[in-house]
């Protein structure tokens, strides 16, 4: 299972974690890695962490972060800086102590038999989708990497990508890289190829809303994991819902990743920022 | 030998093991903290706004972060008093805790209904009337803020209920003791204060409010000292206990509002920050009167000492 409030074995907790690096990978984004003792074997791929920015009451929230991969004790989280909370993240040197809450919510589901996934990252979309990759690549799954940014420059994970999957397209907005375009093109030849079980994706909305409705054409089952702004992270305030065809869900609970033909992407909300 | 201190509080006939509760909407139906904290060791759990029929809430973006605080416009999403009976309600009495239930409503009706239906059911504790809500077209905040439909919607509240009966009140007012007496004299047997301070954030990139709503209720430490000069006004205006909140971090904020008058208090947006924000509050409390020779918790309600001048701020 891949929800953590969905068994008993493993329940969200606060955790001590202590920075063991903070590199920068890309234009404004940078991953951060954490020693998180024994949550680190506790996170399935897709689930996020909730984690403390500040020691005081400014800025008062956690920020939630997919886990981008774990390694023994240690989890990555890749993070862009957008605003207060990120900044001083990107400030942290080895040794920072804060703590986190995890593991929260909902992750990918894999099917029982899947031969081939597709997955497809936009920008730092590509978070929640590189433990994914590493575990089906380990299971023995084909996989294919649409891979997009706005430029060279910043492309995020490409070589966990390579490292784990058969193929990898890359698309650039402005050509610096691969495909000159959108990754929605790739996307759309790569499902008009026809061999895929299950697409994985995640990035801008707008992107996710194009590629699940090129998923429902080619008749591959979609998912998708979506970013909302959020207080408590752990299913109680209601701050991050998302519109779907049985109501409002939570992001933090319900989700991350939703089945794609759930999601009512009309009502969606314009991008969060943190 | 070092007594233990006393910390139990009465709110009407409703007897508390300590005077630290959750703040509605911030805590749903204690389910979902309930890896974090032993909801047994609360004074009270208060729920999130119930309504007669479920109700959808705003859009989105609902929260927006704002120096040391939150704005936000969840609206009152919820399930209905039914679902919330069944589902929330059902797995909550399980818990050795006093349940506060907030009741919500369109109308002065719906309110009483709500009552009415959580009375037929039999297992909650206590009522806190939500009469204060700034995120609803309709009701919350409307009938919040002047005091014939403050007095209206408790006393409506009061015919279908012996039970304790808070009436949650707004700061958004221009004299909150007008309101807190006339809802004392429509038979509240406390009132809880503050609700959220209405407010507002614009995001300059984009020019867009950062609410979908425009407007929301501001919460966290930005608003402790309002809420706390409130709770000072209210508690010298009325002979009801005051619920304090507001802001409330850590133990010694929830010194800071008993001094202030309060009987008991309510966290609300620090247990977003730290799940298990209320039991560190439980035993930071006691420790703060263990340390001082306090015997009683209680004692530390009203225990301010003002100078002469006090008086002259009041109203």
């Amino acid at each position: 299972m891949s929800c953590s409030h969905a068994h008993t074995s493993t329940r969200a907790a606060v955790h001590s974690a202590t920075v063991v690096s903070n590199e920068r990978i890309a234009e404004g984004v940078g991953v951060l890695t954490m020693d998180a003792g024994n949550l680190a074997t506790q996170i399935a791929p897709g689930q996020f962490v909730h984690l403390r920015v500040a020691e005081g009451i400014d800025p008062l929230l956690r920020r939630p972060f997919s886990v981008h991969r774990v390694s023994g004790s240690r989890i990555e989280v890749l993070y862009q800086v957008l605003g207060r909370g990120t900044r001083l993240m990107s400030e942290w040197e080895g040794g920072h102590a804060t703590d986190l809450i995890g593991p929260l919510g909902c992750g990918w589901r894999i099917p029982n038999r899947v031969e081939h996934a597709l997955l497809v990252a936009g920008g730092l979309g590509a978070a929640p989708l590189g433990m994914l990759a590493e575990e089906l690549a380990a299971e023995g799954t084909a996989i294919t990497v649409a891979l997009g940014a706005p430029s060279a420059d910043r492309l995020v994970a490409r070589d966990l990508f390579e490292a784990n999957a058969r193929r990898v397209e890359v698309a650039t907005d402005d050509g610096s890289d691969g495909h000159r375009g959108f990754v929605t093109a790739v996307t759309e030849a790569l499902l008009a190829s026809g061999d895929f079980d299950v697409a994985y994706v995640c990035g801008p909305e707008v992107m996710a809303r194009i590629v699940a409705a090129q998923c429902a054409s080619a008749g591959v089952s979609c998912q998708v994991s979506l970013e909302r702004l959020m207080a408590c992270g752990i299913g109680a305030c209601l701050s991050c819902v998302v519109s779907t065809t049985s109501g409002r869900k939570r992001a933090c609970y319900d989700g991350p990743v939703f089945d794609a033909e759930e999601v009512l992407w009309d009502a969606s909300e314009i991008p969060p920022r943190h | 030998m070092t007594h233990a201190v006393d910390m139990r509080v009465s709110i009407g006939a409703l007897q508390l093991r300590n005077p630290v509760m959750t703040a509605s909407g911030t805590f749903a139906s204690g389910r979902e903290y309930a890896d974090f904290v032993d909801l047994a060791r609360l004074g009270a759990v208060v729920t999130k706004g119930v309504s007669l029929t479920p109700w959808e809430g705003n859009a989105s973006p609902r929260i927006a972060e704002t120096p040391a605080g939150i704005l936000n416009s969840i609206g009152l999403q919820n399930p209905g008093v039914e679902a919330f009976i069944e589902r929330d309600l059902a797995w909550l009495s399980t818990i050795d805790v006093p349940v506060i239930v907030n009741v919500s409503g369109h109308s002065v009706a719906e309110y009483a209904a709500v009552v009415r239906r959580l009375e037929e059911d039999g297992r909650a504790h206590a009522y806190e009337i939500n009469i204060s809500c700034p995120n609803v077209d309709e009701g919350g905040m409307t009938f919040g803020t002047a005091c014939a439909p403050a007095a209206e919607v408790v006393a409506a509240c009061r015919a279908e209920t012996d039970r304790t009966l808070i009436a949650k009140l707004s700061p958004n007012v221009t004299d909150v003791t007008e309101i807190a007496r006339a809802v004392v004299d429509a038979g509240a047997d406390a009132v809880s204060l503050i609700n959220t301070l209405l407010g507002m954030s614009v995001d300059i990139d984009s020019f867009r409010p950062r609410l979908a709503r425009v407007v929301g209720g501001l919460s966290g430490p930005a608003i402790k000292p309002v809420a706390l000069r409130m709770v000072w006004q209210t508690a010298g205006a009325v002979d009801v206990p005051v619920i304090g909140m507001g802001g409330i971090m850590d133990a010694s904020d929830a010194v800071e509002f008993m001094l202030a008058g309060a009987s008991a208090v309510a966290l609300g947006t620090a247990n977003f920050v730290d799940p298990d924000a209320t039991v560190r509050v439980v035993d930071g409390l006691g420790e703060f009167c263990r340390l001082r020779g306090i015997g009683r918790v209680a004692s530390l309600t009203g225990a301010l000492v003002a100078g002469d001048n006090a008086s002259e701020v009041d109203a």
